[in-house]
């Protein structure tokens, strides 16, 4: 009876068991063995982590595609930015900040917590008005809102600097702390999407009418992963900010959207697991691809590929797995418990 | 138990139902029939709160209920299983199921609840971790009636439980639904089809246009003739 116990905690824990020491492992692995460079990619893939999942929580559970979600993370990147950078240039640079932010600095833990709150605040109010619609018009109206956030901080001159980038943040972000915090986010996604919420906002994505009528708000079901989501791509930016030391409004602009959502729906746009392995796939492509176009030596002579061959591949990989593997690489699935553990077959979330 | 007077749901101009009366009494099972477009799925929505009344009065145990908000109606007993058999297709029958019971707080009873009501509908026992879409259109109707009596309702409303059901089918779901009828299970049961209603209705409504045509007990009705003309509007009708 209570090897039975053990297992089904087991196989509940599993899929989230996996991808952590996957993660792990590649960690320990690049800490070990890798050159700076492959430190720094392995760094920059789990920090894509924390934004892909971070997406999921919110498109995965409720069906709806946000173009919108990398306006938080440069929410929370600035907040960060204002909070802990160039003590002696900020008080010249950016005259517009408010005292405590201009003449202040502060510690990284605390800054980090303040950032990601800021990002759910705003997603908070943001989403008061847009969880309203649904479909295509819930997407739009992100992008739109993605378009206000970019406009804002690329004319706010005495605030963010304008177009220009600000340098001089701490950059505290390693191998280690890039992992904590992908461990972080999955762990939060994998929590909300098991518990009753969770449930709930996919019982909504699946069929409005049969929801409303089992008592479930369309409206706080989206709302509530719309703002949790928020928060944790929130923290991709303030990892991101703190992993290069600079930040630029076009940093989270319309890039990062389109990779991170390519890395979504490569792996799998209802699956956790989907959003890890397609962060995964894309960044080991995107690898490959960086070192060919710096090219490589073929017995004596130098071969490389022209510059934008990684972007014409990436994008005829999305346009592949859209037309044949419409759910992704995971589909619909999380990793499962395997038999020979005691695992179950068959079923599905 | 649930009063509706003067019903009246429009979409833009189209009028769908026009000062519509109707009335379920405690333990009853009431049966609102009439042909494609007489305004019956309108019927059900409206007072399951999923659209909002122009006009008129809905009263669920003496207390007005018109225009709330879906999710608070179905705390207060109103469940529906909506036409077409919508279930969770890319969720589990298990889940499906933990949906229904979302709006219950008595853990303890929701667990004999739903032993009971996986002993009426076996199927779903045997498919209980597999993917609702992958049901059958019999075994989805049997979810989504499952799914709804997950919620404790005093009075269940079902939308064309027959729709594009095969007879032998239609028949098990009926069976299922006589069985709640007769554990004291309130019903209100729409239905395009005539065929099936006088195995279980207490008392029947034919609906056309928008309008009740014709209202009476299910024994009036045995003959058949005037709930015929009721609902093919034969010349004559005075009130059609």
């Amino acid at each position: 009876m209570q090897e039975r116990g053990m297992i089904a905690v087991l196989e509940k824990a599993w899929p989230v068991l996996v991808l952590v020491l996957g993660l792990l492992l590649a960690v320990v692995l690049a800490d070990a063995y890798g050159s700076v460079l492959m430190k720094r990619t392995v760094t920059d893939a789990l920090i894509k982590i924390v934004i892909v999942v971070g997406l999921y929580i919110f498109i995965g559970n409720t069906g709806i595609v946000s173009f919108g979600h990398i306006g938080f993370a440069g929410i929370a990147a600035y907040f960060a930015t204002w909070m802990t950078c160039c003590a002696m240039m900020k008080p010249i640079t950016m005259t517009g900040l408010p005292d405590f932010l201009r003449l202040e600095t502060y510690s990284l833990w605390f800054t980090a917590l303040v950032a990601v709150t800021a990002a759910g605040l705003v997603a908070l109010i943001i989403g008061l008005v847009l969880m309203r619609l649904s479909g295509l018009a819930a997407s739009i109206s992100t992008l739109a809102a993605l378009f206000i956030f970019h406009a804002v901080y690329a004319n706010w001159d005495n605030v963010t600097m304008g177009r220009a980038s600000i340098v001089g943040i701490p950059t505290y972000v390693t191998l280690w702390v890039g992992l904590g915090g992908a461990v972080l986010a999955i762990v939060v996604a994998y929590l909300y999407q098991i518990s009753a919420f969770g449930l709930a906002a996919r019982a909504a994505r699946d069929d409005e009418v049969a929801a409303q009528a089992s008592g479930i708000s369309l409206y706080w079901n989206r709302l509530i992963p719309f703002v949790l989501s928020g928060m944790v791509v929130g923290l991709g930016g303030v990892l991101q900010v703190h992993f290069m030391g600079t930040i630029s409004v076009n940093a989270f602009y319309l890039n990062l959207t389109f990779i991170t959502l390519a890395m979504l729906v490569v792996g799998g746009m209802r699956s956790l697991g989907g959003a890890v392995v397609g962060v995964v796939v894309l960044s080991s492509i995107a690898d490959v691809f960086r070192r060919l176009e710096a090219g490589v030596d073929l017995a004596g002579t130098r071969l490389s590929t022209p510059t934008g061959t990684q972007e014409m591949f990436l994008a005829a990989l999305m346009l592949l797995i859209l037309i044949f593997r419409k759910d992704g690489l995971m589909g619909r699935r999380e990793l499962r418990l395997p038999r020979l553990l005691g695992g179950r077959a068959a079923g599905a979330r | 138990m649930l009063e509706i007077s003067d019903l009246t749901v429009r979409y833009g101009k189209l009028t769908a139902l026009d000062q519509v009366g109707i009335r379920v009494g405690q333990g009853e099972a009431v049966f609102v029939v009439g042909p494609n477009g007489a305004g019956k799925s309108t019927l059900l929505k409206t007072v399951a709160g999923l659209l909002r009344p122009a006009r008129g009065r809905i009263d669920f145990d003496g207390q007005p209920v018109g225009g709330g908000a879906p999710e608070r109606l179905c705390r207060q007993g109103l469940a529906l299983v909506p036409e077409g058999r919508h279930i969770f297709r890319t969720l589990s029958v298990e889940e499906n199921l933990l949906v229904g019971m979302m709006i219950r707080r008595d853990r303890a009873a929701v667990k004999d609840d739903l032993e009971r009501i996986l002993g009426l509908f076996p199927i779903l026992r045997d498919r209980f971790r597999g993917v609702a879409g992958n049901l059958s259109g019999g075994e989805q109707q049997q979810l989504a009636i499952a799914r709804a009596l997950l919620q404790r309702p005093r009075l269940l409303m079902i939308d064309e439980p027959s729709l594009g059901l095969a007879p032998l089918v239609i028949d098990q779901v009926y069976a299922s639904l006589r069985a709640l009828n007769a554990d004291g299970l309130t019903l209100l049961v729409v239905e395009q089809s005539t065929a099936r209603v006088l195995d279980l209705a207490t008392r029947v409504y034919v609906l056309r246009s928008g309008k009740v045509v014709l209202a009476d007990t299910a024994e009036a009705l045995a003959t058949g003739v005037a709930m015929e003309e009721a609902y093919f509007g034969y010349a004559g009708q005075a009130n059609g």
